[in-house]
């Protein structure tokens, strides 16, 4: 599917899964803005590798937990890019800390971040959808927006918070032609453990190992990867989705159904 | 049910659910800490009620969307009282909210209220709870946890979290022996109000969506509350009690056909 004259903006596309949809958009043609916060060093990885692919991409910078700073960022896309088609929230915090390591701090940190982010980037956006009387919404969750992880109590609360957020702009958004989905992805491999492993001698036997305890956890016999997450993302984001709003799509090579 | 000498926390305390939650604990045999804007005067008959039924109530008027106030509330129970059971958590502010319009103030205060309260209230509690290796708690969400309200985003992405909350919770908690449910309470009297929107007629003839025909009560939830805090319920964690008399089941947003001809269906 051609993206072709599409403008898309993609955040926290210096890294793992903002980065793969990116790439993957700007791929099939679409113009993106690849948005980082501190990760400046991964956007201009994202920038280069589309570049070398042929691609149109352009670099934004902006805190999504300020609002001021989402807005300067919606309107230098729009202005730079003329317009804007796709947004993707993607820019998220996962501290993984349990329930007494947290805090008010980290509670706010995650919140402001993941949540009102997630709402104020897709308030700046809609105004001008509205006038186009178009637009594709892609917020990125998680399979934690509806089974707990035991790992990080205050994340799963800002998926499922997102969960809602979702539905209420899908209601809210359609009779202006602009659509609000939900993707939520299980296990991403983003190439983590492949850095940890980077000078462990025994490093191709772990990589074994880890893939045969996958066969087991996942019924497909591997996690997943950023393409996956992107191709569904192009999907959500062509003219074949068009009656597809408020739903949230698990992701995950049915691994929650073990 | 018997929840004789339990030690049971009420947040926000005045409203119609928090009085009832007064009056079925300390019916019970509870004491209760109650948290109440009002300093407990808008909850005053009710308890001065569970008072004359022999019931220690003590009130507080605490801001726990901070946590040194969560601790300390639950500090109170701990050390008054002699050690906290069953926190209920009764949080719900409702405001109207447009994902297009709303402000950061407003989404703030909707978030604070009624996530971050749940979250430092869970904190507080779980952690006095866990060195007993006992204990309850029940979150009286609501059914905008899973349907969206059309009037409020910030509402149900708050009843988003607390639900996600409970899970996690019940996960880390369960293993120190506490039990964590919520209550998603569906529609009451004057929940058209409350949820008034422009974009679904969710709550037009709301009563003629519910299989029965009748309207939930403040008590509905109180007795819920009772039952989930109860030893008869200790197989019960993690769960979401849709209380809604059947409200959330229609496919599409319809009202009840009545019965022809009498009352046999």
């Amino acid at each position: 599917m051609s993206m072709a004259g599409k403008v898309a903006l993609v955040t926290g596309a210096g890294t793992g899964i903002g980065q793969g949809i990116a790439l993957e958009f700007a791929r099939r043609g679409a113009s993106v803005a690849v948005h980082y916060n501190r990760s400046e060093a991964g956007a201009l990885e994202t920038k280069r590798r589309i570049d070398e692919a042929g691609g149109d991409c352009f670099i934004v910078q902006a805190d999504v937990a300020r609002q001021d700073e989402i807005i300067a960022m919606v309107r230098e896309v729009e202005q730079r890019g003329g317009g804007i088609d796709i947004l993707v929230n993607n820019a998220a915090v996962q501290l993984n800390y349990d329930l007494f390591k947290h805090d008010e701090e980290t509670f706010s940190r995650m919140m402001n971040t993941n949540v009102k982010g997630y709402w104020q980037c897709i308030q700046a956006v809609v105004p001008a959808m509205k006038q186009k009387g178009a637009g594709r919404i892609i917020l990125i969750s998680s399979v934690h927006a509806k089974r707990p992880t035991d790992f990080d109590p205050v994340y799963a609360m800002t998926k499922g918070a997102i969960r809602m957020l979702g539905r209420e702009s899908a209601i809210e958004l359609a009779p202006y032609g602009i659509t609000v989905n939900m993707i939520e992805p299980g296990a991403v491999d983003v190439g983590k453990y492949e850095r940890i492993l980077a000078d462990d001698p025994d490093a191709q036997k772990k990589l074994e190992e880890r893939r045969k305890r996958q066969l087991a956890k996942f019924p497909m016999g591997r996690v997943g990867v950023p393409l996956d997450v992107a191709r569904l993302a192009a999907f959500i984001a062509s003219d074949e989705s068009e009656y597809l709003t408020g739903s949230a799509i698990r992701l995950d090579g049915g691994s929650m159904l073990l | 049910m018997n929840h004789s000498a339990q030690v049971v926390l009420i947040t926000d305390a005045d409203t119609p659910v928090g009085r009832a939650m007064i009056r079925r604990f300390s019916a019970g045999g509870a004491h209760l800490v109650l948290n109440s804007a009002s300093g407990g005067a808008e909850a005053a008959a009710d308890i001065a009620a569970a008072r004359a039924s022999g019931s220690i109530v003590i009130v507080a008027s605490l801001d726990l969307s901070v946590g040194a106030n969560a601790n300390q509330l639950v500090e109170t129970a701990e050390r008054e009282l002699g050690g906290l059971d069953v926190l209920v958590h009764n949080n719900d502010l409702l405001a109207p909210a447009s994902v297009e319009t709303c402000s950061e103030a407003l989404f703030q205060e909707v978030m604070h209220a009624n996530a971050k309260s749940a979250f430092l209230c869970a904190q507080a509690a779980g952690k006095a709870m866990a060195s007993r290796q006992s204990g309850c708690i029940v979150f009286v969400s609501s059914i905008h946890a899973e349907k969206p309200t059309g009037s409020s985003f910030v509402y149900s992405a708050s009843k988003g979290a607390v639900k996600m909350l409970a899970k996690e919770a019940a996960l880390e908690l369960g293993r120190h022996g506490i039990r964590v449910n919520t209550i998603e309470a569906g529609p009451v009297e004057g929940d058209d109000e409350r949820f008034h929107s422009r974009l679904t007629t969710l709550y037009h003839s709301y009563e003629t969506k519910v299989p029965s025909g009748q309207l939930g009560s403040a008590e509905d939830i109180a007795h819920a509350a009772g039952f989930l805090a109860s030893a008869e319920a200790r197989y019960l964690n993690g769960a979401d009690l849709r209380l809604d008399g059947g409200f959330l089941l229609h496919y599409m947003d319809h009202k009840m056909k009545r019965p022809k001809g009498g009352d046999s269906p």
